[in-house]
């Protein structure tokens, strides 16, 4: 079980990517913050972009951890991912009310630690309670946990708008021309965050799952992982029509269709590069004339 | 078929180290509940943990094949130890919730029986795949003979298998899984719903019919997240397949037990914590 089985050489050291993968995803949380600062939610696709980073990072960081053999395939790690970093999230966008730090900019870089304290708890459980021995466990269970919960956070942002938990927790109903608090018309109350929830359990994982093999690439991998990702912030910001005002939504549509038909035809033309021959075959011969 | 039979798997055993450790964390997140909020949302954290050792035990009946079952080469469900707990423990999950409002008992058997019931169909669909659609006996390789029918394997097992099928004693361990799965889910649930419709109309501001929508959303999505790491932290413990109650490999799961306790009491602070 501790044999390392190296899926691909060569490409950007993984530490590389984790760092890009973070600083990229809390950047984009917090320019999500444009909206409260401006009074607008045009700036909520900036929460999609923040998860298409953590997934970009956290498909990196499953090939790191599944190059060791789990024994329970690729989908576990993505789903303890999502469980773990759910937890962790849904506390973190409660720490501006808790009494501590009053501001929500506190509420990005918090989600960051919680996540992180949690996944090398679950980590260490796994590696030593459960004895896995894998080297990289401790670590790599915490960065799935913020990735996770970055995913999430971000996604829940670019559906609402904002990434308080009073925002999340209560939505508006207009009743009579009168708009009135309602809790079921919320992200939280309204069981919309099972939605994302399953949309990034499935891109964190899919990526990997897909690409693993003899001739998995690097590059191919996480270019199916950002189109993974902006694929599900098109299904998000179609679910933000419901929260956000209609220019606001489709500002994030078209930013979200724009960025996976570029990374849907990047990932085709990769897949075309590792291919050993490919023949552009149509599913209806014509008929040549004699 | 020996890199997916027993001999994998990590070191066998438990440190006990890394157990006083783990027992330390569990310590103080019972104590900091305690200390925070008393009485009920303590009790609510007990009652997480033990939803999270049901369903870290109850993972280990599920007979699990793997791709190997798919091809005929082990005997079980041909999927991940994830996806069928997940599958069963959500099912019950959800038998429960629907029968919350009936009573803290009805709940909880709506749920064993749901995940019970889930796990039921799919041994019984797995079966009728194996035998009509695949041709093929059901057959153990880890024991000669079915420990509660006393049928023998040795006669239909294929050579170079580890067994196949779906044997009776897997069926049973099956359903036995589903049932502890969707009762540990479910009372997971029930727990965090009892807190949250306590404390929420107080901290949010609205009556408490205006916010059970948002107790019954948390304590279902929470219950879920839990669910997935106890059944993650219990696949890890079993590595790829396990055909039931009599496999060798079952008897590895103490460890995951205490392990799927820290982990439940961790996340049920975090969970609890939330509205105190």
């Amino acid at each position: 079980m501790t044999v390392q089985i190296t899926a691909s050489e060569g490409g950007m050291s993984h530490n590389k990517v984790l760092a890009i993968g973070l600083v990229g995803a809390v950047v984009c949380m917090y320019l999500t913050y444009l909206n409260a600062l401006t009074g607008t939610e045009v700036f909520s696709f900036f929460g999609g972009l923040a998860a298409v980073f953590a997934l970009w990072w956290g498909t990196d960081t499953i090939k790191h951890l599944c190059s060791y053999g789990l024994g329970t395939g690729v989908p576990s790690a993505g789903m303890i991912a999502l469980g773990s970093g759910l937890v962790a999230m849904i506390f973190a966008t409660k720490l501006s009310s808790m009494g501590i730090i009053s501001s929500a900019l506190v509420i990005p870089i918090g989600c960051v630690v919680i996540a992180g304290i949690l996944g090398a708890i679950l980590g260490y459980i796994a590696n030593n309670i459960v004895n896995m021995s894998i080297p990289v466990m401790v670590s790599s269970i915490a960065e799935l946990c913020i990735v996770g919960a970055v995913t999430i956070l971000g996604l829940s942002a670019m559906a609402t708008g904002s990434f308080v938990f009073a925002d999340l927790a209560s939505g508006q109903v207009a009743f009579f021309g009168i708009t009135v608090a309602n809790y079921q018309a919320s992200l939280l109350g309204g069981g919309v965050i099972a939605a994302i929830f399953m949309l990034g359990a499935i891109g964190v994982q899919h990526a990997f799952n897909a690409c693993l093999g003899p001739n998995e690439s690097q590059d191919r991998t996480l270019m199916l992982a950002a189109e993974c990702g902006f694929l599900s912030m098109i299904t998000v910001s179609i679910i933000s029509f419901a929260f956000i005002g209609m220019g606001s939504a489709i500002v994030s549509f078209a930013v979200s269709v724009i960025g996976w038909v570029y990374t849907y035809y990047k990932y085709l033309e990769m897949s075309k590069r590792d291919a050993y021959m490919w023949l552009d075959a149509k599913p209806i011969l014509e008929k040549e004339e004699a | 078929m020996t890199a997916l039979g027993s001999g994998s798997g990590g070191g066998q055993g438990m440190k006990p180290v890394a157990v006083v450790v783990g027992l330390v964390i569990l310590v103080v997140a019972l104590a900091a509940v305690y200390f925070l909020a008393p009485g009920m949302a303590f009790m609510a954290l007990i009652g997480v943990i033990i939803g999270g050792v049901l369903i870290g035990f109850g993972v280990h009946f599920v007979p699990v094949g793997g791709a190997p079952a798919a091809m005929g080469q082990s005997p079980g469900i041909a999927t991940g130890v994830t996806m069928l707990a997940a599958g069963a423990g959500l099912a019950g999950l959800f038998g429960g919730a629907w029968a919350a409002e009936l009573g803290f008992g009805v709940a909880l058997a709506g749920g064993a029986i749901g995940g019970a019931l889930m796990m039921a169909i799919t041994c019984l669909m797995v079966n009728v795949v194996y035998v009509y659609a695949m041709g093929i006996p059901a057959a153990s390789g880890k024991v000669a003979k079915d420990p509660i029918t006393g049928d023998t394997f040795e006669a239909y097992k294929s050579q170079g298998t580890e067994g196949h099928g779906l044997p009776f004693v897997s069926y049973v361990g099956g359903v036995i899984g589903g049932l502890l799965g969707g009762l540990g889910g479910t009372l997971i649930y029930l727990e965090l719903l009892g807190v949250y419709e306590a404390s929420l109309p107080q901290l949010m501001g609205g009556s408490i019919d205006q916010i059970v929508p948002l107790a019954v959303g948390l304590a279902g999505i929470f219950a879920v997240g839990l669910f997935l790491v106890n059944a993650v932290i219990a696949a890890y413990n079993i590595t790829g397949t396990i055909e039931g109650p009599h496999d060798p490999k079952f008897k590895r799961f103490p460890r995951a037990v205490i392990g799927c306790a820290i982990a439940s009491a961790v996340c049920g602070l975090l969970a609890v914590m939330l509205v105190v």
